[in-house]
């Protein structure tokens, strides 16, 4: 069984993100507060809630836990975005001064933890940026472009571009270089030179609003899910980019989390984590899902009289047969992350432990060491 | 020749409610979603309409002539509105006083709506909100069988009417024989 934890923290859970060590984890149950779990030693027992953020008025959208700096940036519906550091034992909140009238709906830290992109019903994006004069966080709105409501933002490992996904069903690649917080050189790229709020590259592959969009570890690919149950893969990100799209049989998916450059796992309203693939054609293919389902067990009559009155009394009244399935999770995954240390990742091993949070309130961690034999053949 | 009849009609209630129960699954992916066109409010856009990409096309799913299903969806809410069958104008009057009973009561069923839309008897509107209260399997398995104890509550209406006024017709002409 791929699920190694199992952890019931809410009734529903929005987004996690987890610090650098990956003993603590920051988790928004469902409404204005951010609420961060101590990670116990043993997978049974129940993680020991430490601390709880609460600044903002409405729900908390996003949260993302950088791991050099160990200060957390959280976005919430209340158009607001704080970003709080821990000094002794308390998280003090910084005022990041967002200048958007709609409601911030997801917020990632740049790689090099300098800037942090916030994406918004406001059809805009805002890069932030720390200005020591006064004390704040300012931000440069990416106004253009965008006809619906930001999804997802994601950075480059450059800390230059930003992809986009929106619901508009596009997802797009910008430039959020700025000029005092970026070295001159960074503004060279595969696409030549560029300046900040340039938009490089335009994805219209989904027929369904876009979400999860996510960079491999490299730079070189990018992913993206869309509510028409399809997943795509950009690779050789740049001027002449290949894609590759798949449509799946399956509910759709919310969120993707790369592997390595090869391997790639989304999970979605199927409550079941997908892997998916590349060989070195670099074709992406679906590969399997990652958890065992329970099939109920059938009842067992005595006679054969039993048997087929048995038969006869389900011809009438059909309850769902999902109904009685259970996955881990039993609603909507709507986060992936991984549970590897940054620094035990490198790029010639593929992350092995990563995490999943859900509309059902758990967060569930999973282990593809232990595999079944099917993906024992496959190296990660 | 009656028996015939009821089991024709069988025959096409369990595809009918097969596609529905489908249907729903595929549409019941909802999430929460701010609203674009005010700050700080989060609305069922299946209601509001005012951003065309945030819907999906509505589906409607036809039994025969006389009873249909419209499956409206966007991002974060379902509408669901039913046509109940009517053969006579008893059923007409019956299924209009039980289902208006239903709909105004519809604060503890959570999912109805309390007017049904235009053209239909019925209408249940399910928001992320739900979702994430309740099961969505356990929602759909309610929402279907609901329609099918709706043909069912109506024919034993129409049966107890038309055995009372039977009664009362008896009782009333017997003082003259």
């Amino acid at each position: 069984m791929a699920a190694r934890e199992v952890h019931h923290l809410a009734q529903c859970i929005t987004c996690h993100a987890w610090n650098a060590d990956m003993s603590m984890v920051a988790v928004c149950p469902n409404n204005n507060e951010v609420h961060i779990y101590k990670v116990s030693e043993s997978p049974d027992t129940p993680w020991e809630r430490v601390y709880v953020l609460e600044k903002h008025e409405q729900l908390v959208s996003g949260i993302d836990w950088a791991p050099k700096s160990n200060k957390i940036v959280t976005c919430s519906h209340d158009r607001n975005s704080y970003v709080w550091s821990l000094e002794g034992e308390e998280w003090q909140a910084t005022l990041v001064i967002l200048r958007l009238n709609r409601a911030a709906t997801s917020v990632q830290w740049g790689p090099q933890e300098n800037k942090f992109a916030v994406g918004s019903g406001a059809k805009t994006v805002c890069v932030c940026y720390y200005e020591e004069d006064n004390n704040w966080w300012v931000s440069k709105l990416i106004r253009k472009k965008h006809l619906s409501t930001v999804t997802s933002v994601s950075w480059h490992p450059n800390n230059v571009l930003l992809a986009t996904t929106s619901t508009d069903s596009k997802c797009r690649i910008f430039s959020a270089f700025i000029k005092g917080v970026d070295a001159r050189k960074d503004a060279t790229t595969v696409f030549g030179d560029i300046k900040f709020g340039d938009e490089l590259i335009q994805l219209d592959l989904a027929c369904g609003w876009a979400f999860g969009a996510q960079w491999s570890p490299s730079g070189n690919s990018l992913a993206y899910v869309g509510h028409d149950s399809s997943i795509h893969f950009v690779t050789d990100v740049g001027p002449t980019p290949r894609a590759r799209s798949l449509s799946l049989r399956h509910l759709p998916l919310r969120d993707v989390l790369f592997l390595s450059e090869t391997r790639l796992v989304a999970g979605g309203f199927d409550c079941n984590p997908m892997l998916f693939g590349s060989e070195k054609t670099g074709d992406w293919e679906f590969i399997s899902f990652l958890d065992e389902v329970k099939l109920p067990e059938e009842p067992k009559s005595d006679t054969l009289f039993a048997a087929a009155k048995g038969k006869f009394k389900w011809l009438g009244s059909e309850s769902s047969e999902e109904s009685t399935l259970t996955t881990t999770h039993h609603s909507c995954i709507t986060m992936l992350r991984p549970r590897v240390p940054l620094s035990e990742r490198s790029p010639d091993k593929a992350i092995t432990l990563f995490s999943s949070s859900g509309l059902d309130g758990r967060v569930v961690i999973w282990d593809l060491n232990n595999v079944g034999d099917g993906l024992a053949g496959l190296r990660l | 020749m009656t028996i015939r009849f009821v089991f024709l009609q069988a025959n096409t209630l369990r595809p009918y409610l097969t596609c529905i129960r489908n249907t729903l699954t595929a549409a019941m992916c909802l999430q929460n979603f701010p609203c674009q066109e005010v700050e700080r409010h989060n609305k069922p856009e299946v209601e509001f309409k005012t951003s065309k990409e945030l819907l999906l096309n509505p589906i409607l799913i036809c039994r025969n002539e006389a009873e249909k299903c419209l499956i409206e969806s966007s991002i974060n809410s379902l509408r669901i509105s039913i046509k109940v069958k009517q053969a006579d104008e008893l059923e007409n009057i019956l299924a209009k006083k039980f289902l208006r009973f239903l709909s105004m009561r519809a604060e503890s069923f959570q999912v109805l709506r309390r007017k049904p839309v235009q053209g239909y008897d019925i209408s249940f509107l399910i928001t992320n909100f739900h979702c994430e209260e309740m099961f969505k399997h356990k929602l759909i398995d309610f929402v279907v069988a609901f329609m099918e104890d709706i043909d069912k509550e109506i024919s034993e209406l129409k049966l107890s009417v038309n055995t009372r006024g039977r009664l009362v017709a008896t009782e009333f002409l017997r003082q003259f024989t």
